[in-house]
């Protein structure tokens, strides 16, 4: 078990037509010993690689990457003492399960047979395979072959994990049990593990930490809820949430935020965030929008709004809105999220508000956050049981 | 449809088992009358091809095996593991599929009597080592160039079945500790059982009839394989002795269709793989 370090990694494919492509760009993060960090970002942002690159299994164009101070640069794949449980699991389709979990151990250490007999059995015990030790991949399901996949992580008894998407293969509902099982045996094992996914669900949930990743640069780092209440740029914070934030692009003129259907005031708070720039985007989260049936705007930050359509989830319901003095053909909607309680329906006159304190407010250009969210609103909730 | 593939292999069938003497006006495709059935044809066959046939067992076997396991060693090395310049190496060996057999006949002839000291060198140890021949050194000569000739289809066939192979399963592998000997050994070759059950049939046909390099390397003598029997059998300046020919052909052709009998379902799963 150990601390990994990525010290400014950057990882550069030449294509055959001499075009270099930069996949990675100066990554940086440290996954404390026993952490589980999820990577998360868009298809071809570079996470896989970077992932691949701490595996062995691609080369580093440039920085470096220690695992327990040691630097592993240069190692090969089988010396790194990393096991990688993969999108595909991977398996070797000929072998029985038990031959499958021994054969990390049997090329890499001089364990006897029956001490590779015994951790195997353990460890399938553990995992709750020890009855499928005699079958071979083809006959189990896709569930089953994920536990194999880990057990065979799990028996080399590695200083790090490496997981790439390892629940993207399984129906919804299993993956919502794995991802629990997972979390619970990263737990009790304490070994240091990278998750690479592209799902926000897996990130916000499984992590101690996530880092985002767009475009071979890294975004953010940090616990899922930072990530989401104070995203460091317009890509995290449309990224992390599910339905995703609304932003609307405005212009700042003299008092006011001036959108295409809608203005904001600019108080005294607002003033110094975007007193820099002359065009910002305004984020709020579904959940944030305050809405309330049939009244007239109160507010300078209240809207009138017309519900276009209402998708029920049982326990919210997605309410789109548009802005009533939206008079194009196809009008924009943005998305509240309200109580599966509230009867909304399709057609309702309403009013959005969009309380300064939820706001965000990101440069156009750059990205960067202006403001984030303030979270004076966040109540810390008692448990006593 | 099935009638009109079998009539030939019928005919033939039932030439070999009609006694010579009564062949002779007899509709080829009919059953011998009772009294002119004959096993003479085919014992006859196998005793005037039975060196033949040895000889060209000592020459398919390890030749069929040599092609099989170097093409599939070719292909691993050239699909699974990543190294420059491999599609450069394997367009040679594509190449070398297109090389026509009549095109290097002469210098194969040279090379083996004349580059080479094979014979002198099989001449010199055949007294120490049992049952090798004088002769052999032919034999040796022809499973060489056959190995060399099979090797690049080998390496075709193995090749698309080794890019179906998960590259992930091999980075596991890689992962779990095993050099590259050990993956093709443990891994690949373990998963190639179908590919190897195609490519022997495909070898041991090709091997087996080849009359051409056998004419070329071998010429004639102890060291003749079945085809260059076969070629002469049951001719005299009598006649022909249609039955002996037939129950001949028979004999020679027996060894291909057990091996399609033996390694067809396996074949099946490989082509279908």
């Amino acid at each position: 078990m150990a601390e990994l370090t990525l010290d400014s990694i950057t990882k550069v494919f030449t294509e055959d037509d001499g075009n270099e492509i930069v996949a990675v760009d100066d990554v940086d993060f440290e996954i404390a010993d026993g952490e589980f960090l999820v990577l998360v970002g868009p298809s071809g942002c570079g996470k896989s690689t970077t992932l691949r690159m701490v595996a062995g299994l691609e080369t580093i164009t440039e920085g470096e990457i220690r695992l327990g101070g040691r630097r592993i640069n240069d190692k090969p794949p089988a010396e790194r003492n990393i096991a990688m449980v993969f999108q595909s699991y991977a398996l070797y389709p000929h072998m029985t399960v038990k031959q499958n979990m021994s054969f990390g151990l049997e090329e890499s250490t001089d364990m006897s047979d029956d001490e590779i007999d015994e951790i195997v059995t353990d460890t399938a015990e553990m995992m709750g395979i020890a009855n499928l030790l005699d079958r071979k991949p083809d006959d189990l399901s896709g569930g089953q072959q994920q536990r194999v996949a880990l057990g065979r992580a799990i028996v080399r008894d590695p200083e790090a994990f490496l997981m790439d998407e390892p629940l993207s293969n399984l129906d919804a509902k299993l993956r919502a049990t794995m991802r629990t099982e997972l979390q619970r045996l990263q737990e009790d094992l304490g070994v240091t593990t990278v998750y690479v996914t592209h799902d926000q669900t897996e990130a916000m949930t499984m992590g101690d930490r996530i880092a985002v990743l767009d475009d071979g640069i890294l975004q953010q780092v940090g616990t899922p809820l930072e990530c989401y209440h104070t995203p460091n740029n317009y890509f995290v914070a449309g990224f992390i949430g599910e339905p995703s934030m609304n932003f609307f692009e405005l212009d700042v003129e003299g008092d006011a935020l001036v959108g295409e259907h809608f203005e904001y005031p600019i108080s005294d708070q607002l003033r110094g965030a975007v007193s820099g720039s002359d065009s910002v985007t305004l984020g709020i989260r579904p959940e944030d929008v305050e809405f309330r049936a049939d009244a007239m705007p109160t507010e300078p930050t209240d809207f009138a709004c017309t519900v276009d359509v209402v998708e029920p989830t049982g326990d919210a319901n997605n309410v789109y809105l548009t802005f009533d003095d939206d008079n194009s053909d196809e009008p924009r909607t943005f998305i509240v999220t309200v109580s599966g309680m509230d009867r909304v329906e399709s057609g309702d006159k309403v009013v959005a508000r969009f309380p300064e304190s939820a706001i965000h407010l990101f440069d156009e250009f750059s990205g960067e956050a202006l403001k984030n969210r303030s979270l004076e609103d966040v109540e810390s909730v008692d448990i006593s049981i | 449809m099935i009638v009109f593939y079998l009539i030939p292999i019928e005919t033939g069938l039932m030439t070999a088992i009609t006694d010579p003497s009564a062949y002779t006006g007899s509709a080829p495709y009919l059953p011998p009358a009772p009294g002119d059935v004959s096993l003479g044809p085919f014992t006859n066959a196998v005793d005037a091809l039975s060196q033949g046939l040895a000889n060209s067992f000592i020459l398919v076997v390890p030749a069929t095996i040599l092609s099989g396991l170097l093409g599939s060693m070719a292909a691993y090395g050239l699909t699974t593991v990543d190294w420059k310049g491999q599609i450069g190496i394997y367009m040679l060996f594509v190449a070398g599929i297109f090389i026509p057999y009549q095109a290097v006949l002469v210098p194969l002839t040279q090379f083996w009597y004349n580059v080479v000291p094979l014979r002198t060198t099989v001449e010199s140890v055949a007294p120490m080592i049992p049952l090798l021949q004088e002769f052999h050194w032919k034999l040796i000569a022809l499973i060489v160039t056959h190995t060399a000739y099979g090797i690049p289809i080998c390496t075709l066939l193995f090749r698309a079945h080794y890019k179906k192979l998960s590259d992930e399963m091999v980075e596991a592998a890689r992962l779990d500790g095993a050099s590259i000997t050990r993956i093709y050994r443990r891994i690949i070759l373990p998963l190639s059982v179908p590919m190897f059950a195609v490519v022997f049939i495909y070898q041991f046909t090709q091997i087996w009839n080849d009359l051409l390099f056998a004419l070329t390397i071998i010429q004639f003598g102890d060291a003749s394989v079945v085809t260059q029997d076969l070629v002469s059998i049951g001719v005299s300046q009598e006649g022909t002795n249609f039955p002996l020919r037939m129950a001949a052909a028979l004999v020679a052709a027996l060894p291909t269709l057990l091996v399609y009998i033996f390694f067809g379902d396996k074949f099946a799963k490989g082509v279908t793989a």
